[in-house]
């Protein structure tokens, strides 16, 4: 027998998680138009009505398979390109122009559709129950108000990578030393419900800084939750020279296949005292400029990787199998949930030897530094870091 | 219906190893709530509940109707000192076997 570790690429999942996933912000659809949206291995239609209410079909007609989300809204209906059918939020269609009647049996997929903190939630679940409203994500007092900046929203793609692999991070400890150029100093993850979280607290990388990356200026406070498959809070309380900051990060992705998914973020920042409107809204941009560095460092991890059903751990990494196992309850049929992917989970890693040596290696590296030239670190303005870390 | 589908018998072993092996029972001195409790180190801690203690758990309970406080609660802190206890009296294995 080889002592060789394999490496158990295993399967994909057949299904889309069951749960809320987030399309993206309200305001991005209330302009009386359609908006395709690609979900669920499939495209949706998204659509407002005279009534201000969004609307989420399948995108493609039941009648010939027109694409609804070329069509037009006409009164509270979409209707399709093709040939005029009339299809209403409720997923029936309403009139057929040129017919004597509807069939009855015209009706399409149909995804209830829910606001929460400003943002379009769409329910999917291929056992097709009702939408589950207590398991929304939480209203965020205040967002929404003057106290806060206004959502910052983009989208990253991720074609080639399933979506669990953002997911596996909530307990990558080491990856953010590594990936993001911090020292994550305290990490803790609780699993409970549908719900799983990461607490975390950073210190930047002093060798990183002046690159663009790491700062050792940084002091950060994170706690991050997903509620359910998709949509993560992360409350980020940063410290930078002195100045702190409140920021909520949504982290959300829509799978749009077995095998890629649709990476989305926004953020909020509590605006601070003394400072004027414009400059609130700037640190706000700035932090989504910054975050979207983060981003991009674990896309590019994903499209490179290979999927592992069996990671190899030591000592020093995060439940990463405990994580899985809660991520399982959203694939399986509601009845075959089982009580271990759902009970309370407690873990605290470890970050004390792994902080001793990569103390150690970043000291090297300012040594080193140090020798090969007197470069002086870039000035910032100081109201925001030129990388901050999130709990991704 | 399957989900991530491993294609090795050993992926199921390593799964039991991760999730299950050398748990240790600890009762909470306060409420007697019993979880599963593993230490790889003096400070790794890894916890494993179950229906009947979480509800036993005064505690979170307490927390629970808080109407400010967070929706996730960090940890029980009278959990983590009956858990402190037990380690120093040796009842818990403090050291991981091969990275479990
Ligand atoms: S295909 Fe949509 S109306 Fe004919
Ligand atoms: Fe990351």
């Amino acid at each position: 027998m080889s002592d060789t570790r394999f490496l158990d690429k295993g399967k994909p999942p057949e299904r889309f998680a069951r749960g809320w996933h987030c399309l993206g912000l309200e305001s991005a659809f209330a302009d009386g138009k359609p908006h395709g949206i690609e979900a669920f291995g499939g495209k949706l239609v998204v659509w407002q009505d005279s009534q201000g209410k969004l609307n989420a079909l399948d995108g493609y007609c039941r009648h010939m398979g027109g694409d609804l989300t070329q069509g037009t809204v006409k009164g509270d209906e979409i209707a399709c390109p093709f040939h005029d059918w009339r299809w209403g939020g409720d997923g029936k269609c309403k009139a057929i122009p040129y017919a004597r009647r509807v069939p009855l049996r015209a009706r399409t997929q149909k995804y209830p559709v829910e606001i929460r903190n400003g943002q379009v939630m769409v329910w999917h679940d291929a056992e097709g129950s009702a939408p589950d409203l207590d398991i929304l994500p939480p209203e965020l007092p205040g967002v929404g108000t003057d106290a806060y900046t206004d959502w910052t929203w983009e989208v990253l793609d991720v074609p080639t990578a399933h979506c669990r692999e953002i997911i596996d991070n909530v307990v990558d400890m080491a990856h953010f030393f590594y990936i993001h150029f911090a020292f994550p100093t305290s990490f803790r993850n609780v699993f409970e419900g549908h719900v799983a979280t990461q607490f975390m607290e950073s210190k930047g990388r002093p060798d990183m800084g002046g690159s663009g990356y790491g700062d050792a200026d940084l002091v950060l406070k994170s706690e991050a939750s997903y509620y359910g498959p998709s949509y993560m809070i992360n409350w980020l309380w940063v410290d930078y020279k002195g100045f702190e900051t409140e920021v909520i990060l949504i982290n959300c992705h829509i799978p749009t296949s077995d095998n890629s998914f649709k990476l989305q973020y926004g953020l909020v920042v509590k605006k601070p005292e003394g400072v004027d409107e414009e400059t609130a809204q700037y640190i706000g941009k700035r932090y989504s400029d910054t975050f979207k560095q983060g981003f991009e460092q674990d896309v590019h991890i994903w499209l490179n990787k290979a999927p592992v059903q069996n990671p190899l751990l030591c000592e020093e990494d995060g439940p990463v199998y405990q994580l899985r196992r809660w991520y399982e309850q959203f694939y399986v049929d509601k009845a075959d949930v089982t009580a271990e992917m759902t009970d309370r989970f407690e873990f605290e890693v470890d970050t004390t030897k792994a902080n001793e040596y990569w103390q150690e290696e970043v000291a090297e590296n300012l040594r080193r530094k140090a020798a090969e030239d007197a470069s002086s670190p870039e000035s910032s303005d100081d109201v925001a870091p030129d990388s901050a870390m999130t709990g991704t | 219906m399957a989900s991530f589908v491993p294609t090795s018998p050993d992926t199921l072993e390593d799964q039991r190893l991760y999730t299950r092996a050398r748990l240790t029972e600890v009762a909470c001195l306060d409420c007697l709530a019993k979880v599963g409790v593993k230490k790889n180190s003096e400070h790794h801690t890894s916890i494993q509940w179950n229906d009947e203690a979480r509800r036993q758990c005064p505690e979170f309970s307490r927390m629970d109707q808080r109407p400010e406080g967070r929706p996730v609660h960090v940890g029980c802190p009278r959990l983590v000192d009956s858990i402190e206890t037990a380690a120093r009296e040796g009842l818990i294995p403090i050291g991981a076997e091969d990275g479990y």
